[in-house]
């Protein structure tokens, strides 16, 4: 007996018939081996419940925001979602992520189970000495989380040194790790300033030229080199034109490197840098569309809603940058607090509700493989849909985006009542969102199989 | 004529149990089976999936294997899987469109 599936048949009538069939690359069962499941479902906890208890901060000193950003409490609320919330998760999506992107295998996972220990002391530590302002201990931890940063670039150049060639998700990858490297140790180097009291650069300037190097270069960049290779996965499309791929991370790379200079030194050029960013992340949009245009699967699930969503918040986002760019923009209290403004919509709007987008696609993928990988042809498993509620995540969604535009108007006027509701609003989201989390790791607890019908094992004819 | 129970009909049928967890729809419809065959007890099935690297990449191909085993006549089954010819959405039954929200431009 010999066949062909019906459809298969048809189509290779048409296109295929030059073609002989070519096994995959790795023929085995093997395949390309990511870290194991639980070692990335750590990293996203512990994420899940920094973003909460983040949240919790916020809302419970809406003053927070209302007032300028560079005081201890603000410090120690940025470096939770930032270390906590979005390192984590971010570390723990690129160990499952990188080797399907780039269809290799992690180098180490030994190495991931002594980060992830290293990484909760260290950002732990840090929050803490901030909340004090201790400025000998936030060195002493951020020496922790600065060790921790390097084992995790350390296991991803390994693995990325396996692949051939330099594909502009390659690149984009290892410059966004080249960039979080950057990043704690120019933290590093603050404290030192601060500690030893001898700076160069003015305080706020270095401080803010640290933060541009993390959120572009670690996570813009790692958000989008991997939708390039996500997108097109989830909607059932192709990368459009990987010329756009190339410019999109080449200018990015080039417009940080310039910002993070000018920024430093005050320049007027960071106007013009910030211009080639925003040049950069038009690029990207517009490979996006041209993906989503060309996409197969014409219902986008709200999984990516989120993640679409929060790459349109680069439309605001960049607004935002250019005007504060501007070197002759007056210093006023409006303008003072139209830099927490950016914060919160790079940090919670762009980088958060991609995450949270990612997370649902992350995590049901994490529990479903630790629970249903080995059942599948055996019984009858769930599909990752099913592990959540789909009303939630959209009630989840629209209360996000209430939260934020709610928080972020009321922060730029410094109206705490305002935030105070902002906040609830997205502690609200959160809540759901860690609901919906809740029900997926149920299946991790207690898998949901079911028999196979009998026609399995039973003939219903013969030839 | 052979003393075979199996039928193409019977494999694919037991093929259809078999979901891709991403998209919630049976290997079959999504098209990923290319080809299968059978002689003297083993069952080999040509296969691909809907993207090179898929994180699914192990469990589906086991689970093609663990299905087959399970039919009456199958003493050994191997699951190749290919990437060429990749696969296209066009390759998905009216079936497999229909549940996945997919139009064939």
């Amino acid at each position: 007996m010999e066949a062909m599936s019906p459809t298969f048949a048809e189509v290779k009538s048409k296109a295929a018939s030059r073609k002989t069939v070519r096994p995959a690359a790795t023929p085995s069962l093997a395949g390309f081996q990511a870290a194991s499941v639980r070692l990335p479902l750590c990293f996203v906890l512990v994420g899940v419940l920094s973003l909460l208890v983040g949240g919790g901060f916020l809302l419970a000193q809406p003053d927070l925001l209302a007032t300028y950003h560079y005081t201890p409490h603000v410090l120690a609320v940025t470096h939770l979602f930032v270390l906590g919330f979005i390192s984590s998760i971010v570390m723990g999506a690129m160990y499952q992520l990188v080797p399907v992107t780039l269809e290799v295998q992690l180098h180490s996972e030994r190495l991931v189970k002594f980060q992830f220990a290293v990484h909760v002391l260290g950002f732990a530590g840090m929050v803490w000495a901030f909340w004090d302002f201790n400025m000998a201990r936030v060195g002493i931890f951020g020496s922790v989380l600065t060790f921790g940063v390097g084992l995790f670039v350390f296991n991803l150049v390994r693995t990325l040194a396996m692949v051939k060639g330099w594909r502009a998700s390659k690149c984009g990858i290892a410059s966004a790790l080249f960039w979080l490297s950057a990043t704690v140790l120019a933290g590093l180097l603050l404290v030192g300033t601060k500690f030893w009291g001898f700076s160069p650069f003015l305080p706020l300037a270095a401080m803010h030229a640290h933060a541009h190097l993390g959120v572009i270069g670690a996570f813009v960049l790692m958000i989008v080199t991997v939708s390039y290779k996500l997108v097109p996965m989830f909607t059932l499309s192709e990368l459009q034109s990987e010329r756009r791929a190339w410019w999109s991370v080449s200018l990015l790379n080039l417009g940080l490197l310039g910002a993070f200079a000018a920024i430093l030194w005050q320049s007027p050029l960071k106007l013009v840098f910030a211009a080639v960013i925003v040049v950069a992340l038009m690029i990207y949009g517009w490979e996006i569309l041209a993906i989503l245009r060309a996409r197969n699967r014409r219902t986008l699930d709200w999984g990516m809603k989120y993640f679409l969503t929060a790459i349109a918040l680069l439309i605001p986002l960049s607004a935002v940058a250019l005007v504060l760019s501007w070197s002759r923009l007056p210093m006023t209290a409006f303008t003072m607090q139209l830099e927490n403004v950016y914060g919160l919509i790079a940090l919670l709007g762009l980088v958060g509700l991609a995450i949270l987008g990612m997370l649902y696609k992350i995590v049901p993928f994490l529990v479903w493989f630790h629970s249903y990988s080995r059942q599948i042809g055996r019984a009858k498993v769930p599909a990752l849909a099913d592990m959540y509620s789909v009303p939630l995540q959209i009630a989840g969604y629209w209360t996000f985006l209430a939260g934020l535009v709610v928080s972020g108007a009321a922060t730029a006027w410094s109206h705490e009542t305002g935030i105070r509701w902002g906040c609830g609003l997205l502690a609200l989201s959160l809540g759901i969102f860690a609901l919906n989390m809740a029900k997926i790791l149920a299946h991790f607890v207690r898998p949901k199989i079911e028999a196979f019908t009998k026609k399995a094992s039973t003939p219903a004819k013969t030839l | 004529m052979t003393t075979s129970p199996l039928t193409d009909e019977l494999v694919l049928e037991t093929l259809r149990q078999v979901i891709d967890p991403e998209l919630g729809v049976n290997i079959v419809d999504l098209g990923l089976i290319y080809r299968f065959a059978y002689a003297d007890g083993k069952l080999t099935v040509t296969m691909t999936l809907t993207t090179p690297g898929c994180p699914m990449h192990d469990s589906i191909a086991a689970g093609v294997k663990n299905i087959l085993l399970g039919l009456e006549g199958v003493t050994d089954a191997e699951v190749e899987v290919v990437w060429d010819p990749s696969w296209h959405p066009s390759m998905m039954t009216e079936a497999g469109r229909r549940l996945t929200g997919t139009e064939i431009s």
